[in-house]
């Protein structure tokens, strides 16, 4: 049809976006969700981890993702990008962080910029949970112990010899397949 | 086909006789003999070389464990072994350490400590790639005693059972491997035949024996060996190696002793699943064991245990031994 490509008017976010953002009613309505949200966006930006409970934690990062992002592509000269940060960042001196700080630290990143890591959970029961939400690349130690290595394990050693002798058969096997057609040929 | 057709024999499984017969099944008195009789030469020896130590001396020992973290602990010098050191410091390095590093030498966990060291204790999931080769070998290595060992006690009395040797461990080529003369002509073994030794390997296993070393004058080897004439053969070659000339290293585990240059693992029970994958007809009565196996730490879905399997049917292209009479 018509439709303009949307696509290309903002960089794709490397977090899954939820189609519908989360309610968290109010006595202010949809501003006091706003306001809240603003209010954990800017600790995020400002201390770099923080611990909360997991919905508000979810919705935030996205918005914190589109933020990080938006200050990547357009730069601090762009009006938008400029009037986003100074919505979301409520201590000003946080806009100087994001643009001077934050973008030049993400802009190799093939990766997202946040990490949400579950929490403990303080009572027993059906229920989200605290979460843990950081910016990458902060300079605190690790939450989670960092990725081993496997491949020299015995298994993994055994089942790699394996692997290489079934592919070595399967290249002969198509070898002696294509011959004889080729030899029609 | 009662020939090809075998029945545990060995002390830890006395079998059902069945309802009909006359003939019991009999212990194996050659075997079990020749063990007791190697078990009170190697116990002999240990005692001899225990009582050259005159009094107990202290040594320093630093202990390098996780996160380079270091402590030193005060052991008995010549006596004490890195298990001991593991046994100061948590039950999880006892349970989970197979093999040890004294000064950057690998080291058997139950070897006794010379001198003042620096010691590093290593699992069957090692931090790097240097750590990791060296245990998988000794693992190998440990795995083939074992089935020696296993198929040793297997075989019925009327089937004279030799060990010949196992090669160098090589882990990449996907089984470990022991070399035996049985007195059978063409023995092609059935599939229940390979169950019944992987599961008198897994028998065994489970017992939780531990791997005792011992470094003995090769006159005292011989004499162990003197039924077995390929390791009678052997003991001189492997004497000349060893660093003082005239040392063979034996390793006893539960009743079995055997020759083996390197280290072994800390017990059986570090040993999981295990199983026999084939035996191959070398020459006119030596029989290539082979079987593959993984350590208890490690967990492997069955589909892929089967994939090992499958690979380790394949002849292990190791050294055949070289016989020079048949």
């Amino acid at each position: 049809m018509n439709q303009a490509d949307l696509s290309k008017l903002v960089s794709a976010l490397r977090i899954a976006v939820k189609p519908k953002p989360r309610l968290f009613a109010s006595p202010e309505g949809p501003a006091g969700r706003l306001r809240k949200l603003k209010a954990t966006v800017t600790a995020l930006v400002k201390y770099e981890r923080i611990e909360l409970n997991y919905p508000r934690a979810e919705e935030a990062q996205s918005y914190a993702e589109r933020l990080i992002s938006d200050a990547i592509r357009n730069g601090d000269c762009h009006k938008h990008t400029m009037e986003m940060a100074d919505y979301w960042l409520d201590e000003k001196q946080l806009i100087h962080k994001l643009f001077k700080v934050l973008v030049p630290r993400y802009k190799e990143y093939n990766s997202s910029y946040t990490k949400l890591v579950l929490g403990p959970k303080t009572y027993p029961g059906y229920y989200a949970g605290t979460a843990i939400l950081e910016l990458k690349g902060n300079p605190f130690p690790a939450l989670q112990p960092a990725t081993q290595n496997y491949h020299y394990w015995l298994h993994n050693v055994l089942l790699g010899e394996a692997k290489r002798e079934f592919r070595v058969a399967k290249a002969e096997t198509n070898a002696n397949l294509s011959e004889p057609v080729a030899s029609k040929n | 086909m009662a020939v090809t057709r075998f029945q545990f024999l060995s002390t830890f499984s006395r079998q059902f006789s069945s309802i009909s017969n006359a003939h019991i099944v009999q212990p194996k008195l050659r075997i079990e003999e020749i063990r007791g009789k190697r078990i009170s030469i190697f116990d002999k020896e240990y005692k001899r070389q225990q009582s050259l130590i005159p009094r107990l001396e202290k040594i320093e020992v630093a202990y390098e464990g996780f996160d380079n973290e270091t402590t030193t602990l005060v052991m008995n010098k010549g006596v004490s072994t890195p298990y001991n050191c593991a046994q100061h410091i948590s039950e999880h390095l006892m349970k989970n350490s197979v093999v040890a590093e004294v000064n950057g030498e690998i080291w058997d966990l139950h070897r006794p400590i010379p001198s003042d060291c620096t010691l590093k204790l290593l699992s069957m999931k090692p931090e790097n790639q240097h750590q990791a080769s060296l245990v998988n070998k000794t693992f190998w290595r440990s795995c083939s005693y074992l089935l020696g060992a296993v198929v040793e006690g297997s075989f019925q009395d009327d089937i004279s059972v030799t060990l010949h040797s196992f090669p160098p461990a090589n882990v990449r080529s996907g089984s470990f491997v022991y070399d035996v003369q049985l007195s059978l002509d063409d023995w092609v073994p059935s599939l229940n035949d390979f169950r019944q030794i992987a599961a008198t390997f897994q028998k065994f296993v489970r017992q939780n024996h531990t791997f005792q070393r011992l470094d003995i004058d090769s006159s005292v080897a011989l004499k162990m060996f003197e039924d077995n004439a390929f390791k009678a053969d052997q003991i001189p070659h492997i004497a000349t190696k060893s660093s003082s000339g005239n040392t063979v290293t034996v390793y006893r585990c539960g009743d079995h002793i055997d020759i083996s240059r390197g280290p072994m693992i800390a017990s059986t029970s570090l040993v999981g699943r295990c199983s026999i994958a084939a035996v191959h007809r070398l020459d006119s009565r030596i029989y290539r064991f082979q079987g593959v196996a993984l350590p208890s730490e490690i967990y492997i879905n069955h589909f892929a245990f089967g994939i090992l399997e499958t690979r380790a049917r394949k002849l292990n292209p190791a050294r055949t031994p070289e016989l020079k009479s048949n």
